[in-house]
């Protein structure tokens, strides 16, 4: 395996677009990543693209209608779902198809236009898809799953609704500093502690939206495209995990759970983060800048704890006491996070991605964070989905 | 033990998941005697890895067990969900059983305000709404034992 680069990249702003479609959408990320990276795009020799599972027959074929945007050249084009994964699926095959010598040069691409409202059923047989089963029965939307478990964390280590609030408060400072952020309100504890409750303990502010938007990233071992980049970043390691039988956590589309913990809690994500850690050599104590899947505010605590960023039950207190902010242990969602963009499924693990290369190539603006040498991006997906991509300069 | 797919004009909204017996509702699951797994809904397994998976049983969860987590649910569950008007706020717990399961479910029939974890919960059924032919349409749900 050969090392591999980060050589361009681009995002759509996050927003809901309801004037264009998904390949719209999807081109002014990927011109921006041409440009950034001075490809050209005949010199891109594989595509691996985040699936529209809302986008009908377009949307499970969307590499096909991007290629078909820019010129089919007749390259590999796979398309692949893994739930808000998805992104980390596509980028693992880039570099897989790059680092193993079949291509030079690949793109991951990410483009997702959501449904308004509630995500719900896809389908409505049971026998098949087991998620039909929440919807007809339990009446449980995604962030039920999330309130299930943040309970168990206020009784077991004490987080308080203050925690959850500050979290929210802290990534609202960010996104208001983030150009392609779709929320830039900044919010004060009261504001958010008083924002409706949803599914208690988590408030409205305290979970994210969903949005529309698009990341791109351009992967090479080409020397010549590596010098040729606007300060390439090397791709330490990308992984994906998936559940480990015995993991006690509710899983979102789940009605059941093993009662005894035969693996650690959330232990897709476990997994994927710990074969990063494995493979790049480097440990949660390296990581200056942290894209974590702040889904919720409970997910925010939850990761640094999954993640090995602390121990058990201590996120609240890294939390109170600065270590997640500017000049703290890591600072944790520098972009703003999904709190400020939303989530797009297809897209955010790529545009977590490029967050985080973005603060390695000194592009932060007035959110960078200074001598950043190690990012790390983590992602949650539904049904047990996980990618952790390490990078560095 | 008596057990019957309905109840008095109740029936549930989608099969196979719960029974009416004459020891109270109780979850159908399914055993894997080969590894000791239990399964809800009873036809979606999750073996052990590298399980044989040759012995696996249908059974009938206990009709109590203890509150693992919960939420109070503030608006209405979209469709598909759907019941005889606006029940929110309602209230969501996984209760965990003797036999080593954890079941999500609605919690119904008790003061949500009052609810701390590790307390006895019975499964119980829950209408739903009525349907075009009057089924009163069911689901399982939760109440705490008083
Ligand atoms: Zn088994």
């Amino acid at each position: 395996m050969r090392d591999v680069y980060i050589v361009g990249t681009g995002e759509h702003p996050w927003g809901k677009f309801t004037d264009r479609n998904f390949v719209q959408v999807g081109e002014v990320a990927v011109a921006e990543a041409l440009k950034d990276s001075g490809a050209r795009w005949s010199e891109i020799q594989a595509i691996m693209s985040g699936i529209l599972i809302y986008g009908g027959n377009a949307g499970h074929l969307s590499g096909q209608y991007i290629e078909g945007m820019f010129g089919e050249t007749g390259i590999p084009v796979v398309n692949v779902y893994n739930a808000c994964a998805t992104g980390s699926a596509a980028l693992r095959m880039a570099y897989n198809s790059i680092a193993s010598g079949e291509t030079d040069t690949a793109m991951a691409v990410g483009v997702d236009m959501m449904p308004k409202g509630f995500l719900t059923a896809k389908s409505d047989d049971p026998k098949q898809d087991r998620d039909v089963l929440r919807w007809r029965m339990t009446g449980m939307p995604n962030p039920v799953y999330w309130a299930l478990e943040c309970r168990k964390r206020f009784e077991k280590y004490g987080d308080t609704p203050e925690d959850l609030a500050d979290i929210k408060v802290l990534l609202s400072q960010f996104g208001a500093k983030n150009p392609n952020a779709r929320y830039k309100k900044e919010y004060t504890r009261e504001e958010v502690l008083n924002s409706k409750m949803v599914c208690d303990p988590l408030r409205l502010y305290e979970i994210c939206a969903v949005s529309d938007g698009a990341a791109v990233v351009i992967l090479s071992a080409d020397p010549k495209k590596i010098q040729a980049a606007n300060k390439p970043v090397k791709i330490a390691a990308t992984t994906m995990g998936s559940a480990m039988y015995g993991d006690p956590t509710i899983r979102i589309s789940a009605l059941s759970a093993p009662a005894k913990a035969e693996a650690p809690m959330l232990s897709e994500s476990y997994s994927a983060s710990r074969q990063a850690y494995e493979k790049s050599g480097i440990g949660p104590e390296d990581v200056d800048v942290l894209e974590l899947p702040d889904n919720s505010s409970w997910h925010y605590l939850q990761y640094l704890e999954t993640c090995g960023f602390c121990g058990e039950g201590e996120a609240h207190k890294m939390l109170r006491e600065g270590q997640t902010q500017m000049g703290g242990k890591v600072v944790v969602n520098p972009s703003g996070g999904f709190s400020s963009f939303g989530e797009a499924i297809g897209a955010q693990a790529i545009w977590q991605v490029v967050e985080a290369a973005d603060q390695l190539r000194g592009r932060a603006g007035e959110r960078q964070v200074p001598d950043c040498k190690v990012a790390m991006a983590q992602t949650y997906g539904l049904m047990g989905n996980s990618g952790t991509t390490i990078l560095t300069v | 033990m008596e057990v019957m797919d309905t109840m008095e004009g109740k029936i549930p909204r989608l099969p196979e998941l719960f029974s009416w017996t004459d020891e109270g509702v109780r979850i159908r699951s399914a055993k894997c005697h080969d590894c000791g797994t239990y399964f809800f809904p009873e036809y979606h397994a999750q073996h052990r890895p590298d399980c044989p998976r040759e012995n696996v049983e249908k059974v009938l969860l206990s009709n109590k067990g203890k509150l693992n987590t919960y939420t109070i649910q503030h608006f209405m569950c979209p469709p598909p969900f759907k019941t005889d008007g606006d029940i929110a706020p309602y209230g969501l717990g996984l209760v965990e059983f003797p036999e080593g399961i954890c079941v999500a479910g609605l919690i119904v029939e008790t003061d949500l305000d009052a609810l701390s974890l590790g307390q006895e919960m019975e499964t119980i059924d829950y209408v739903m709404y009525k349907d075009e032919d009057g089924n009163d349409v069911a689901t399982w749900a939760f109440r705490a034992v008083k």
